[in-house]
């Protein structure tokens, strides 16, 4: 019989605060993360807004214990300092005890600092220290260097399907979970901001010059973000033997594949509808359990018709509050499942809804708008987190809470 | 973790003549230290509006897992995961190149868009419109073996069947890169020698391979994978342990084990690791890497070789110059392969 | 006119990537999206980095760009426009 898998630690650094506390601080104060970069040199220095977390990579160094020590990319930082509160959260000095899993995320891992150093490396006529990025740019760099800090001894590894990564990482975690593999994972992502990333997105002429407005009707797409997040999933069994803290339960899972178009979603939200109708269902839910949905709401134009689509056809006349975090966070890319995961456990465990910030008028397209206001307290029991990526890979998570 | 998990179709696009499946080609012998698949004609898979947009390893991992998909007899799998190292190479240099030549100014998305590691996933779904679970993992030596782990983790969650699979390519900038840091042997050798030069580094591959895999037997099965394991850095004594405990819990003794395919690449750095295999004296150890090269998912090109072995009942031998003796039988097949000492995997295929 | 549909042409051709069609074969007025050549909105995108890269004008809008995208007539009469003396 498959154990229940429970929540019972959470770690974060985002735009918007360094740790769990400072994120639920600066949800409640609707205070936005955005500004104008200060770390990357693009020539959208002053003219593209994102999301980034507001210290040096020296200072993230320090934070994360490992001052004055080489080979760890701005990545790999943000990852070890979320782990760290993950893992003392969760009440875990030492991992001894148990074998622990840890199922990270990234989309272009150390890509921040190799592509500072790229044609040098690839010179043959240049040499120097900037070897030592060879090695760090692929995904797993920052798993493993996190993994070897904390000392990770159960199965490892990274997954890379875009904007719904970490999500990913959650599902496949818990899985690991209910086939008896290992009683407790570490899971979620990280991801920095890089030239790679916002070129990339610009090129798809998908970011606002403005701070993003998901669902508002003037949308013209996402800001990037950056960040790390990690949740510690543990067994019904492994929580009673520690009598360890259940933050909240993770039900309900899916995985979807749009099948529509290499970067687009199906106008009608096909694959989103079955993420989210799939994940509710395994969870026991029916629609009208659900309180909340923290919805992917990059605010490009094609995911907020897709997702509403979605939402109207699975929750009918009555949509449940729903929000996109990402005016907070910016899109944090492989980070943003995990993110959003943790914001959804909050919202149970603090009984609050978030606002999606920066809406004004409802889109054309749909009969629905997000909640604007933040709405504390609010029975909150069950909720709904989507992260959708390229090549048409829709998650969604239940999380809901611990009644036990 | 109940559940078995046999292999209904398979095939491999590799710098050897494997796309048909047919064991009895030539050895392709390359004189460098760099190996390149010999690929297919892509345009009876793909068609032409799709295929121009597609760079290199797309079309490679297209490809192969069509071919698969056509081997099997089955074209909507209930699942697609794969692993891949390095994901599409030519398309992040070029996206890199891109944003230096133009100044950050009219880029092109299809390389950014390419450069995604589950561009591949997308694509096969797209094409075979496949709306069911999809997954990538890019974890090194790890990246073939979680997919493979997650995929068995869907068939015993009762996904019908899986398409799993790996793709990773090399290029020429990249193979240079790789080789500043101590990759690739100086010397510059051909691959049908690559045991005569014990050496620090190894030779660079690449490929793109796909399994269905299913939960029963059927006559057209080629194996079974009976069993894997993953080991991240252990020690020479931890794997001293770990192999003989794998085999045990897969109920065998190390004298039911009939052939050992090894990643053992002549890399003097990391050679030690295979002394594990020194008391399978009784069957015959044979290395892959100097049909395959080595890189992240060459594991991938291990169990394809088992699987073909398994069906066979032969090795084929052209391919395999040390081979001293056909074993009587092949049954149980040991897979140990190591990626430059980081991930090791123990994987047992057995004939269904 | 003529002369700039006909570079536009060889242009979409090699910024497509279109390996089996000529110029000959692109009509002017047949649509290029949808059912015509069948190029979706990526392709619309490399047809906007196109039109930057060779004519040095920037449409930032991805829905603008669709209208002026339709055919290569539509193409050629905007970049005439864009092009003509103040």
């Amino acid at each position: 019989m498959a154990e229940r898998v429970f929540i019972t630690g959470l770690g974060m650094i985002t735009a918007i605060g360094d740790n769990v506390a400072d994120n639920l601080r600066s949800l409640r104060a609707q205070k936005s993360g955005l500004d104008f970069t200060r770390q990357l040199d693009t020539i959208y220095k002053a003219v593209l807004p994102v999301a980034e977390v507001k210290h040096t990579t020296p200072a993230l160094r320090e934070m994360a214990g490992v001052a004055g020590k080489e080979g760890y990319t701005r990545t790999a930082l943000l990852g070890l300092i979320a782990m760290q509160e993950a893992l003392q959260h969760a009440g875990l000095g030492s991992l001894e005890d148990e074998s622990t899993g840890f199922i990270n995320a990234s989309t272009v891992g150390g890509m921040c600092d190799t592509e500072n150093v790229y044609f040098d490396i690839a010179d043959p006529e240049k040499t120097g220290d900037f070897v030592k990025y060879i090695d760090t740019l692929d995904c797993a760099d920052c798993t493993q260097q996190i993994a070897e800090v904390v000392g990770i001894n159960g199965p490892m590894t990274t997954i890379s399907t875009a904007c719904s990564s970490s999500a990913n990482a959650l599902m496949y975690g818990a899985r690991l979970i209910k086939a008896g593999l290992v009683r407790r994972v570490i899971c979620g992502g990280t991801e920095a901001l890089t030239r790679f990333t916002l070129n990339g997105f610009n090129s798809l002429k998908n970011i606002d010059k403005r701070p993003c407005r998901p669902f508002d009707n003037d949308r013209n797409g996402l800001n990037l973000g950056e960040g790390a997040a990690y949740l510690v999933l543990e067994s019904e069994s492994l929580v009673k033997e520690r009598n360890a803290t259940v933050l909240a339960a993770l039900d309900g899972y899916a995985n979807t594949n749009e099948a529509f178009h290499p970067t687009a979603p199906s106008p009608d939200g096909d694959g989103a509808y079955a993420a989210m109708k799939t994940a509710m269902e395994m969870g026991g839910c029916t629609p009208a359990d659900i309180q909340y949905v923290n919805v992917h709401g990059t605010a490009t134009l094609s995911n907020d018709v897709a997702e509403g689509m979605a939402l109207q056809r699975l929750f009918g006349e009555n949509v449940p509050k729903f929000s996109s975090t990402k005016p907070f966070t910016g899109h944090t890319l492989a980070a943003a499942g995990g993110i959003e995961a943790i914001y959804a456990v909050l919202a149970i465990s603090h009984q609050i809804i978030f606002p999606n910030l920066h809406f004004k008028d409802k889109m054309q397209e749909l009969n629905i708008t997000p909640e604007t206001q933040l709405l504390e307290p609010y029975p909150v029991r069950h909720v709904l987190s989507n992260s959708f990526g390229f090549g048409g890979n829709n998650a969604s998570l239940l999380i809901s809470k611990y009644e036990g | 973790m109940k559940g078995k998990c046999y292999i209904q179709g398979m095939a491999a696009i590799t710098p050897q003549h494997t796309f048909e499946g047919d064991l009895s080609q030539p050895l392709v012998v390359t004189h460098g230290n760099m190996l390149s698949c010999v690929e297919p004609d892509y345009r009876s898979f793909i068609a032409p509006n799709s295929l121009r947009r597609m760079t290199r390893v797309l079309k490679m991992g297209l490809a192969a897992s069509l071919k698969c998909l056509q081997d099997s007899g089955i074209a909507v799998p209930g699942a697609i995961v794969t692993g891949t190292g390095k994901g599409s190479l030519q398309d992040t240099e070029r996206f890199i190149k891109e944003i230096r030549d133009y100044e950050e100014k009219a880029l092109n998305p299809t390389p950014f868009i390419q450069s995604t590691y589950n561009a591949v996933n997308g694509l096969i779904a797209l094409q075979q419109k496949c709306t069911q679970y999809n997954n990538t993992f890019v974890h090194r030596g790890f990246s073939f073996e979680h997919a493979l782990l997650d995929s068995m983790l869907l068939l015993h969650e009762g996904t019908r069947d899986v398409l799993a699979g790996a793709f990773d390519e090399i290029t020429p900038e990249h193979f240079f890169i790789k080789g500043r840091i101590g990759h690739w042997k100086k010397e510059v050798i051909s691959n049908d020698a690559l045991y005569e030069h014990v050496s620090p580094g190894t030779i660079s591959g690449e490929g793109a391979i796909f399994f269905l895999l299913a939960p029963a037997a059927t006559a057209q099965s080629y194996a079974q994978i009976g069993g894997l394991e993953m080991l991240y850095k252990p020690s020479p004594g931890k794997l001293k342990t770990a192999l003989p405990q794998f085999l045990q819990k897969n109920g065998l003794q190390v004298t039911d084990i009939d052939l050992v395919l090894t990643g053992a690449n002549a890399d003097s750095n990391h050679a030690h690791y295979y002394e594990v295999l020194n008391d399978l004296t009784h069957c015959p150890q044979l290395p892959f890497k100097h049909l395959s090269g080595d890189y992240e998912t060459a594991g991938a090109f291990a169990l394809w070789l088992a699987g073909q072995m398994l069906k066979q009942q032969q090795i084929p031998s052209q391919w395999f110059p040390m081979l001293q003796q056909q074993p009587a039988r092949l049954r149980n097949i040991l897979i140990y392969n190591h990626f430059f000492g980081e991930q090791h995997t123990f994987m047992l295929v057995q004939a269904v | 006119m003529e002369e700039l549909k006909q570079k536009l042409k060889v242009q979409i051709i090699e910024a497509l990537n279109l390996q089996d069609t000529r110029p000959e074969d692109i009509d002017d007025n047949a649509p290029l999206f949808g059912d015509g050549l069948g190029l979706d909105s990526i392709d619309s995108l490399e047809l906007m980095v196109l039109l930057e890269r060779q004519y040095q004008i920037k449409v930032e809008d991805p829905r603008e760009g669709r209208k002026i995208l339709q055919s290569v007539q539509s193409m050629a009469e905007f970049i005439q426009s864009k092009q003509q003396p103040a």
